[in-house]
């Protein structure tokens, strides 16, 4: 079958479009990057779906945590990268604790969306925590309310974290410099923004 | 821990210090009266949030998790902490960068720019492990310091998943019917019930709460409903974040979903506080969502 | 030694196809050779191992008139026996000949780099042909075989093997370790594919055992201490208290017509209450007892451990005088010439897989629990009930690869090869006994890879069983109606799944039984990677061990089902008679032997030995070592260790391994 149809019609190419697998659809160091990243065995994986069965976010979504692990080993990495279930993980590790392959498809997971990221997909909340750290060395910042409440409790008001000796935040941004993390959060959001 | 004192550098992360102040003040004033002495880790940051940061760049984890072992190292001193998320940043990354010397060096490249080194000389510890240890405090020791006992309470237990998942890396053993926890609770004095799916997640981790938070407070309500299906009277944890999520959620999941539980939500060791004579003052309680009174009532 | 002759060396190169040719320069290393001290030939062939391959040594032996022989090969362990033979027809001592293994050592381990590989097929040949220059003459010794055979364990395997070995006129020691024989197939009730009754199958061949005049039935007896060598073989056996004496043993104690007549009377009368093994504590025994009804010999048994002696039973048996509550354990010795293990395997402890509620959940059985409840001879005469309420359950389901093809460290790595099979028989057991009930299959693959296998399955997927492709996660229980959720993905449908069940059957993996290394280190056979006992070769010798005369049969050797266990059972028997028929067996020379002039008499050797080959002897008015030779493995222990330097261990002399090692350090500057 012709992978490119040419109809000359949208709606018509969009119904018909080519479904087969194509071993050149896979990017073998697709595999070999998650499974760096992720510190895992995923090529291992024999589908039995003790993952998914394990999943408490299966049951009331599409996310489907074995066929991640299907997609790092056939190298399906935009298929997996722009699924938005990538996302749904709450990395609570029961597929990782019950897998029978000793996988951890939550870090298979994790490594994931560390290569999404490189792909400017991520929930624009993780950036927002990112701009709260550089600023403040906290991603839940202390506030007013909570200072009088430590006030009360005989606490310092501020916490003798980067909140009492913000000396210590210089060091925190040149950390994430280093990853041009605070760079890439506020271009992120900014293109949002437009 | 330094010599024969029980000392730890007390690593706060963010949601304790920053929205349960109480968690904090209980965490240094019940394991005074056990014998465990918890200094300021001055300087630390977010953990940083696993869930978040994990999923953006490990290695960026790997360093902010790493400057924060690095201050107790220069102190000497292990840590303690009182947050699943926390444990999983720190204890973890401190893990991973003494086994791993590629991962290691890389941290310790970076760290150089703010006159840092990972050297991998201490270890990290949730506080609920140092009371649950004999060789540091034990149940009976807990046992004894209760001046208040929780008689008649029914007290659910919610583990987590950061703490003991996964549990190949870890060192608790069975993360599918722990009890250890369970044991602690009932050391004070309450009925540590038994619920469907106990091991199951709130809901909030791994930035599901900020990315989905109907799908996060769905999770966060099957969990509610196995807790109330046999009468709990609170849910007790180890992790500011799961305490957020039941806390919290049960306002958003009235908002949301339109069903009310109610149902109190207590750190363990704000529950300590309590069995150990403090005040629901003394412990900030009002902050909570979700007012702990008709919890209060059966034991005051 | 024989005065040396000076060496004439022919080396021989396989190709072997291209496993090694693929990766090892031939022509270069055979060029190479020549240019070796000591080699007159050197050739090369496809197959060395081919009747023209082996001519070519033939023929070049009595051209050249070689001393030595070097071909250059695979592992000695698969063609040193050929070229022996071959060397041999060439017209001089076998033991001339010497092997370079640069296949399994070599081109197969270094594939890709054939610069790496050639030069080392060089070193290879070079220190095999410093060795065969200094080979000498030796002679094997042969050694006459005691006509009979041991049997450890008398489940199916056992049985049969004793049977054969009986049946061609052998005497066998059948020795178990428990009251009865059957094993675990008494304990089930139906067999696949066929769903014949087990003890009905078993039964007549346990009957003959307990018949058969060449079988020597020692049962709740253990093997305490293995001696000696193939043909040779003294082993100890412990006879524990059985606390019961048979008419025969108490004839010979002069009680005339007494001994157990399996009456019953004592069991009858006795107050203790414990949980029949057997029925795995569904259902109770006494403190004397018999398993099952079936059992073989029919004798009771005491349990010392919860015997309370207060003596009714012995008042019960009455004139029979067959109990004696002071029994203790007895020791015999037996002399074989060879042996069988058949030693069987347990279950793996499920609980261990937390996640399946094993032990928490009462309503979760595993797969030979369930052998008990649907066999009409089981505790609940074969209305199969829930343990938790005693009702007939609905719908049941079934864990395939329970602890099997697990690499976590906690289970199994291995598939346990039969639990897919009897977890379809038992879908089958309860369409058929309980109607309207439902039986989920939770599976990865169904392994139905026998005769008549797959027809099985087709079978029973016709009868109606559920077929769900995925692994079980995880399962909870209603605490109120004690029901099981079982958690899994359907893969092809690819959502969760959640069901809930009356009933959960686990086919637990299976592991060696508890005794089974006790029983393999007595007899000196090694254990693969996986535990299960290791065979000679995985292929062309899986009844035999590395140790000769001692063969293996059944599970102890991997998980296998009935079928093949008894062709198992069978082969190893038609292995372990051949030395006792043949009559005598040649052992290998490779002896110590005492240089008696330097030999100081210090005895050190004779303790070191762990063969008991060595003694010290008077010779001429000093002490000396002497070996029995037949006792004697080689295994160079004593002459490692021997400080005079007295100790000549032929076939691997001091000389001959000095000019390997040179060989190899000098690169061939000698």
């Amino acid at each position: 079958m012709a992978r490119e149809k040419n109809y000359g019609n949208p709606q018509l190419e969009n119904k018909l479009r080519d479904r087969y697998y194509y071993v050149d659809d896979t990017k073998p160091e697709f595999l070999a990057n998650v499974e760096k990243i992720g510190r895992t065995i995923a090529h291992m994986c024999y589908q039995c779906g003790t993952c998914t069965g394990s999943c408490p976010s299966a049951p009331r979504s599409s996310y489907r945590i074995r066929l991640f692990v299907r997609r790092a080993v056939l190298g399906l990495e935009e298929e997996a990268l722009t699924d938005p279930d990538l996302w749904l993980c709450t990395t609570c590790y029961s597929c990782t604790d019950r897998c029978p392959r000793d996988i951890a498809p939550t870090d298979i997971i994790m490594a994931m969306r560390n290569l999404a990221f490189k792909w400017d997909i991520i929930p624009r909340n993780f950036l927002q925590t990112v701009q709260l750290i550089y600023k403040s060395g906290h991603g839940v910042p202390n506030n007013d309310v909570n200072r009088a409440a430590r006030e009360r409790l005989g606490l310092p008001r501020d916490p003798p974290t980067t909140h009492a000796y913000p000396e210590f935040i210089p060091g925190i941004q040149k950390i994430l410099d280093h990853y041009k993390l605070k760079e890439n959060a506020d271009r992120m959001l900014a293109e949002e923004g437009k | 821990m330094s010599g024969n004192k029980h000392q730890y550098a007390f690593f706060l992360g963010c949601i304790a210090p920053n929205r349960y102040p109480g968690c904090e003040a209980a965490a240094i004033r019940t394991s005074a009266k056990v014998g465990i002495e918890l200094l300021p880790l001055k300087g630390a940051s977010c953990c940083p949030a696993p869930g978040a940061f994990g999923s953006i760049d490990l290695n960026v984890w790997y360093a902010m998790a790493a400057r924060n072992v690095v201050l107790a190292e220069q102190m000497n001193m292990d840590i303690t902490l009182i947050c699943n998320g926390c444990y999983k940043s720190i204890w973890e990354v401190n893990h991973i960068l003494k086994h791993n010397d590629e991962l290691r060096d890389g941290v310790n490249e970076v760290l150089k720019e703010i006159d840092m080194e990972f050297k991998g000389t201490i270890d990290v510890w949730h506080l609920a492990e140092l009371y649950y240890d004999p060789a540091i405090c034990g149940v009976d020791k807990i046992r004894a310091s209760v001046t208040r006992p929780l008689t008649g309470t029914k007290i659910a237990v919610h583990y987590g998943c950061h703490l003991m998942k996964p549990k190949k890396e870890r060192h608790f053993g069975d993360t599918e019917n722990p009890m250890w926890v369970d044991e602690l609770v009932e050391a004070l004095g309450a009925e540590a019930v038994q619920y469907r799916n106990k091991m199951q997640c709130c809901g909030a981790g791994g930035g599901v709460r900020g990315f989905d938070i109907v799908h996060s407070l769905d999770i966060t309500n099957e969990k509610l409903i196995n807790v109330k299906e046999v009468g709990a009277d609170a849910i007790t944890e180890v992790c500011p974040f799961c305490q957020l999520e039941y806390d919290r959620g049960q306002i958003e999941i009235a908002e949301k979903f339109g069903i009310k539980y109610g149902l109190p939500v207590l750190h363990f060791n704000e529950l300590l506080g309590l069995a150990q004579g403090m005040s629901p003052q003394e412990l900030a309680l009002d902050l909570h969502a979700i007012d702990c009174k008709p919890f209060l009532e059966k034991i005051l | 030694m024989a005065e040396k002759k000076e060496a004439r060396i022919g080396v021989f190169l396989c190709h072997c196809g291209t496993n090694i040719a693929g990766s090892i320069n031939i022509k270069e290393v055979q060029d190479y050779a020549r240019t070796l001290p000591g080699v007159v030939v050197s050739d090369e062939y496809q197959y060395m191992c081919s009747t023209p391959g082996q001519g070519k040594i033939v023929d070049a032996i009595k051209e050249h008139n070689l001393t030595g022989i070097v071909v250059a090969a695979c592992s000695p362990r698969l063609h040193e026996p050929t070229f022996r033979v071959a060397s041999k027809v060439g017209g001089i001592n076998p033991f001339r000949f010497e092997m370079a293994n640069i296949r399994e050592q070599n081109s197969w381990v270094h594939m890709h780099d054939k610069e790496g590989a050639t030069a080392k097929a060089k070193d290879a040949v070079r220190i095999a042909v410093a060795k065969a220059s200094l080979l000498e003459d030796l002679f094997p010794k042969s050694v006459p075989v005691e006509k009979a055979a041991i049997v450890v364990g008398a489940g199916v395997a056992g049985i049969q093997a004793s049977l054969d070995l009986a049946n061609a006129g052998i005497p066998t020691y059948l020795v178990e370790k428990t009251p009865t024989i059957g094993g675990r197939m008494s304990q089930l009730d139906k067999t696949f594919p066929t769903l014949d009754c087990s003890q009905c199958i078993l039964t007549p061949k346990m009957v003959d055992v307990g018949r058969n005049e060449n079988i020597i039935l020692k049962t709740y007896t253990e093997v305490e201490k293995v001696e000696g060598y193939i043909g040779n073989f003294e082993i100890t056996l412990r006879k524990k208290a059985r606390g019961v004496m048979t008419p025969e043993e108490a004839e010979a104690k002069g009680i005339v017509g007494g001994g157990c007549n399996g009456c019953g009377d004592c069991s009858g009368v006795c107050p203790v209450i414990k949980g029949n093994e057997f029925e795995f504590a569904m259902a109770p025994r006494k403190a004397i007892f018999i398993h099952h009804p079936q059992v073989v010999p029919n004798i009771y048994t005491v349990d010392f451990e919860s015997c309370i002696k207060c003596g009714l039973c012995v008042e019960a048996c009455g004139d029979k005088k067959a109990i004696d509550l002071e029994m203790e354990d007895s020791f015999e010795k037996i002399k074989v010439g060879t042996a069988i293990l058949a030693t069987g395997y347990e279950l793996f402890p499920i609980e261990k897989k937390a996640e399946w509620g094993y032990n928490r959940f009462e309503n979760v059985i595993t797969g030979l629990e369930f052998e008990r409840l649907i066999c009409a001879s089981g505790p609940t005469g074969g209305h199969l009930v829930r343990p938790s309420d005693g009702q007939t359950p609905k719908k049941v389901g079934f864990v395939l690869c329970a602890g099997s093809r697990d690499n976590t460290g906690i289970g199994k790595p291995y598939c346990s090869r039969f639990c897919c099979m009897y977890s379809l028989k038992h879908a089958h057991q309860i369409i058929e006994k309980i109607p309207g009930v439902k039986a989920y299959l939770f599976y990865m693959d169904i392994r139905s890879f026998g005769k008549m296998y797959e027809e099985f399955y087709y079978r029973i997927q016709d009868e109606g069983a559920k077929f769900i492709r995925g692994r079980v996660a995880n399962i909870l229980e209603d605490p109120k109606s004690r029901n099981l959720m079982v958690f899994a993905e359907d893969t092809l449908l690819q959502r969760p799944v959640n069901i809930e069940l009356d009933l959960v059957v686990l086919a637990s993996a299976v592991q060696p039984s508890p005794e089974a290394d006790t029983v393999r280190k007595l007899f000196g056979v090694s254990k693969s990677a996986d535990g299960w006992m290791l065979e000679a070769h995985p292929k062309l010798n899986p009844c035999g061990t590395t140790t000769a005369g001692v063969f293996l049969a059944g599970v102890c050797q991997g998980p296998k089902d009935i079928p093949d266990t008894v062709a198992q059972a069978e082969g190893a028997a038609s292995a372990a008679s051949i030395p006792i028929h043949v009559g005598k067996v040649e052992l290998e020379p490779y002896f110590a032997q005492c240089m008696e002039e330097k030999c100081a008499g210090c005895g050190m050797c004779v303790n070191l030995c762990p063969y008991s080959a060595l003694a010290l002897v008077e010779k001429e008015g000093k002490k000396v070592m002497q070996v029995t030779e037949a006792k004697c493995k080689g295994c160079g222990t004593c002459g490692g260790f021997c400080p005079g330097g007295a100790i000549h261990m032929q076939h691997f002399t001091t000389p001959q391994i000095v000019a390997q090692i040179d060989a190899f350090l000098l690169g061939g500057e000698q």
